[in-house]
C-alpha cells in the first residue's frame, strides 16, 4: 500500500512510449499527402496490370514481360519497379516532414522542449518513417496480388517462377511477403539517411533533393565500368535481388547481402540523426 | 540535474558515434571480398594418380554455384552479348550419375536446364519456351576402361607437348584442392602460359578451370565453384513439368553423324600443327541468321596467303580471309599466316 502513496506520475519526466508512437502515427496518417500518396501507389500495380492485359503479348524479357498470363508476378514486379524511385521518394517525403518539416514550421522547438527524451524523439520519428515505408510497400503488394489474380489472371492461380517451376498460391503469397519485408528493409536504409539529412537542415526540399539526387548518382556510378569496385558500397546495387524471389529454389544470398548492406546504412543514418538531434539546441 | 542530463546526453552522443562508425566499418567489411585462405597442406600426389583418381571418381550429388570470369577480350558481338568480358554465375545441382539441373540467371530472367537421365528439358523465361529432348543411352565405354591406364595414356600424350605437374594446393569454394597444371613445352608457339585445373582433394572432382595467357597474372578465362555442398539433393529438382502457358517443343536427340539431308559444305576443318600451336582452318559459315556477322570485326591484314581480317583476343587469334576461310588457334598471328600459306 505504501507504493501506491508514492507520487509516481509526478516523477515521470517523459511520456510513455506507446502514447508517443500513437501520436506520431496519427500525425503521419492524418496528413492528406500521405493518404494521397498511398492511393497513388495502389494505382501502380493496377496500371501495370491493365497495360499488360491491353498489350496482350509477351513483349520480350524483363519482369513486366513475365507478368503476362502469370498474375502473381505482378506484386513483385510492381515492388521492384517502385523501389527504383517512387518508394524512396515516399520515404524521403516522410523523413523530410518528420524533422526538417517540423523545424520549418517552428513546431520542432515545442517538441525539443517537451518532456520527451531526445532518444525517444528520434525513435518516434524513425517509427513514423518506417510506418510510411511499410504501408506504401504493403499497399503495392496487396493491390498487386489482387490485380494480378483478377485483372491478369492466368497460370490457374499459381505462380510460374523464372526457373520454370510452378508454385501454389500459398507459397507464392509467402514469396510476396518476403519481398515486402526485404523492400521495407531497403527503404529503412533510405529513410535513415533521409532522417539524418532532415536533422541537418531546416528545409524539407533539401531532404527530397538529396535523397533523389543521391539515388540518381548511385545509378550513374554503378553504370561506369571503371568504378566497379564501388558497387559493394552502393545501396542500389543490391536492388535487383528482389527478382530472386521469383527463382526456384529460392536463392537467399542476394537478398541477405543487400539486407546487411541496408543495415549498415541504417546504422550510419540512425547514428548521425541521433548525434545531430542530441546536440541540437531547443 | 542539468549536469547529470548533459552527461547522459554526451553518453548517447558517443553511442551514436559508435553506431555510425560500426555501420561504416560494416559497409567496408561487406565490400571486401573474402580473401583466399592459405594454401592447405595436402599429401603429395603424382599427376598420373591425380588424373586417374579423377577418372575413377564416382559422381556424387552436390549443389553449388559456378562463376565464370571472362577476360578473353573478345570483340563485342551484338548478337552474342554474353560472350563479352565479365562475370556470370550459374547454379548447379547434381543428383549423381545422370541427373542434373543448371540455372543460368540473368538480371530479370532465367534459363534452366534439367535432366532426369532420360529427357533433357530446357526452359527460357524470356519467351516461356520449353524444349524437350530425349537423351540416348550414355556410352559407358569411357568408364569401362581402366582409369589408371587411361590416365597414364592421356598424360603420356600431353607430355609430348606440355609439362604436366601438380603445382601446390589451393582452396576453392572453401574446399582444399590440388592444382594440376598443364604448361606448354618451350618449343610450342602459343599465347597460353598454362592451364590450371583445381581438383578436390577428397572427392576428386574438378572444382576450377583457369586459362592463363602469357603476359598476364590474372586468368583470361576462369570457371569454378564459388560455393559447393556435397550431399543428397531433393529429387524433385531433377524433374521438370512444363508450367501452364509455356510453349513446349520436342527436339530430336542429338546425333553425332550429320543429318542426311544436309549438304557437306566444308568437308571438315583442316588441322595444321599439333599440341598447343594447333591451327584449325575451316570454311566460314554461310551468311545466315545463326552466324554472327564477323565482317565488321578485327583489323585488316594481308600477306602471301591473301588478305583478310585479324581478330585477336587474350588467348586466341583468328584470321577471317576474304575468300571465306577462317584460321584460328591459341597462337600468335605469325603461326596463323604460316598455316594459311601451306
Amino acid at each position: 500500500m505504501t507504493t501506491q502513496a508514492d507520487p509516481l506520475p509526478l516523477r515521470r519526466t517523459s511520456a510513455p512510449l506507446g502514447r508517443l508512437l500513437g501520436a506520431e502515427l496519427r500525425w503521419v496518417l492524418r496528413r492528406p499527402r500521405t493518404l494521397v500518396m498511398l492511393g497513388l501507389f495502389a494505382l501502380i500495380p493496377v496500371l501495370i496490370a491493365v497495360g499488360v492485359v491491353v498489350a496482350d503479348r509477351r513483349s520480350g524479357g524483363g519482369l513486366i514481360g513475365a507478368v503476362a498470363g502469370n498474375g502473381l508476378v505482378l506484386p513483385i514486379a510492381a515492388m521492384s519497379l517502385a523501389l527504383t524511385l517512387l518508394l524512396p521518394l515516399a520515404v524521403a517525403m516522410a523523413a523530410a516532414d518528420a524533422i526538417a518539416g517540423e523545424a520549418a514550421h517552428g513546431t520542432m522547438r515545442g517538441l525539443l522542449l517537451a518532456p520527451v527524451g531526445r532518444l525517444r524523439l528520434v525513435g518516434m520519428k524513425a517509427f513514423g518513417v518506417l510506418v510510411v515505408a511499410a504501408l506504401a510497400t504493403t499497399v503495392i503488394a496487396l493491390v498487386g496480388v489482387l490485380a494480378g489474380l483478377v485483372v491478369v489472371g492466368g497460370a490457374d492461380g499459381r505462380l510460374v517462377t523464372l526457373s520454370g517451376t510452378t508454385l501454389g498460391l500459398g507459397e507464392a503469397v509467402g514469396r510476396v511477403a518476403l519481398v515486402v519485408v526485404w523492400t521495407v528493409g531497403q527503404l529503412a536504409a533510405v529513410g535513415a539517411i533521409a532522417l539524418a539529412i532532415s536533422a541537418l537542415t531546416e528545409h524539407p526540399l533539401v531532404v527530397l533533393a538529396s535523397v533523389l539526387g543521391g539515388l540518381i548518382v548511385f545509378g550513374v556510378l554503378s553504370a561506369i565500368p571503371a568504378l566497379e569496385w564501388l558497387q559493394p558500397y552502393l545501396l542500389t546495387s543490391g536492388w535487383a535481388a528482389g527478382a530472386d524471389a521469383l527463382r526456384d529454389p529460392l536463392p537467399l544470398d542476394g537478398m541477405a547481402e543487400s539486407s546487411l548492406r541496408a543495415l549498415c546504412y541504417v546504422a550510419v543514418g540512425g547514428g548521425l540523426t541521433l548525434i545531430r538531434m542530441l546536440r541540437r539546441d531547443a | 540535474m542539468a549536469a547529470g542530463r548533459s552527461a547522459k546526453r554526451s553518453g548517447w552522443v558517443r553511442a551514436g558515434l559508435r553506431v555510425t562508425v560500426a555501420g561504416a566499418v560494416g559497409l567496408g567489411l561487406l565490400a571486401t571480398p573474402a580473401g583466399a585462405g592459405a594454401a592447405p597442406e595436402l599429401p603429395p600426389v603424382s599427376p598420373e594418380d591425380l588424373v586417374s583418381s579423377v577418372i575413377a571418381a564416382r559422381h556424387e550429388p552436390f549443389a553449388g554455384t559456378v562463376e565464370l570470369d571472362n577476360a578473353l577480350g573478345l570483340p563485342p558481338l551484338p548478337q552474342l552479348p554474353q560472350a563479352a568480358d565479365g562475370t556470370s554465375t550459374a547454379r548447379v545441382w547434381s543428383g549423381g550419375e545422370h541427373q542434373g539441373r543448371l540455372s543460368l540467371p540473368t538480371a530479370q530472367g532465367e534459363r534452366t536446364i534439367v535432366t532426369d537421365g532420360t529427357t533433357l528439358w530446357s526452359w527460357d523465361s524470356a519467351d516461356r519456351t520449353v524444349t524437350r529432348r530425349p537423351i540416348g543411352e550414355r556410352q559407358e565405354a569411357r568408364a569401362a576402361t581402366d582409369p589408371t591406364a587411361a590416365a597414364t595414356q592421356a598424360i603420356e600424350m600431353l607430355r609430348s607437348t606440355s609439362a604436366v605437374t601438380v603445382d601446390g594446393t589451393a582452396e576453392v569454394a572453401g574446399r582444399p584442392a590440388y592444382e594440376l597444371v598443364l604448361a606448354p613445352a618451350p618449343t610450342e608457339r602459343t599465347l597460353l602460359r598454362e592451364v590450371r585445373i583445381a581438383v578436390d582433394a577428397e572427392k576428386r572432382m574438378p572444382l576450377r578451370f583457369s586459362v592463363l595467357a602469357t603476359g598476364s597474372a590474372e586468368p583470361a578465362l576462369q570457371v569454378g565453384f564459388t560455393d559447393l555442398t556435397f550431399g543428397a539433393q531433393d529429387p524433385s529438382l531433377f524433374t521438370f513439368t512444363p508450367p501452364p502457358g509455356a510453349t513446349v517443343t520436342a527436339a530430336e536427340p542429338k546425333s553425332t553423324s550429320p543429318a542426311p539431308g544436309a549438304p557437306a559444305t566444308s568437308g571438315g576443318p583442316t588441322v595444321v600443327g599439333d599440341g598447343w600451336d594447333t591451327v584449325v582452318i575451316a570454311k566460314a559459315p554461310a551468311e545466315g541468321r545463326e552466324s554472327p556477322d564477323l565482317s565488321s570485326l578485327g583489323t585488316p591484314v594481308s600477306g602471301s596467303w591473301g588478305s583478310g581480317r585479324l581478330i585477336t583476343t587474350a588467348v586466341a587469334t583468328a584470321i577471317v580471309t576474304d575468300d571465306g576461310r577462317i584460321a584460328a588457334g591459341a597462337v600468335p598471328e605469325q603461326v596463323l599466316t604460316e598455316a594459311l600459306s601451306t
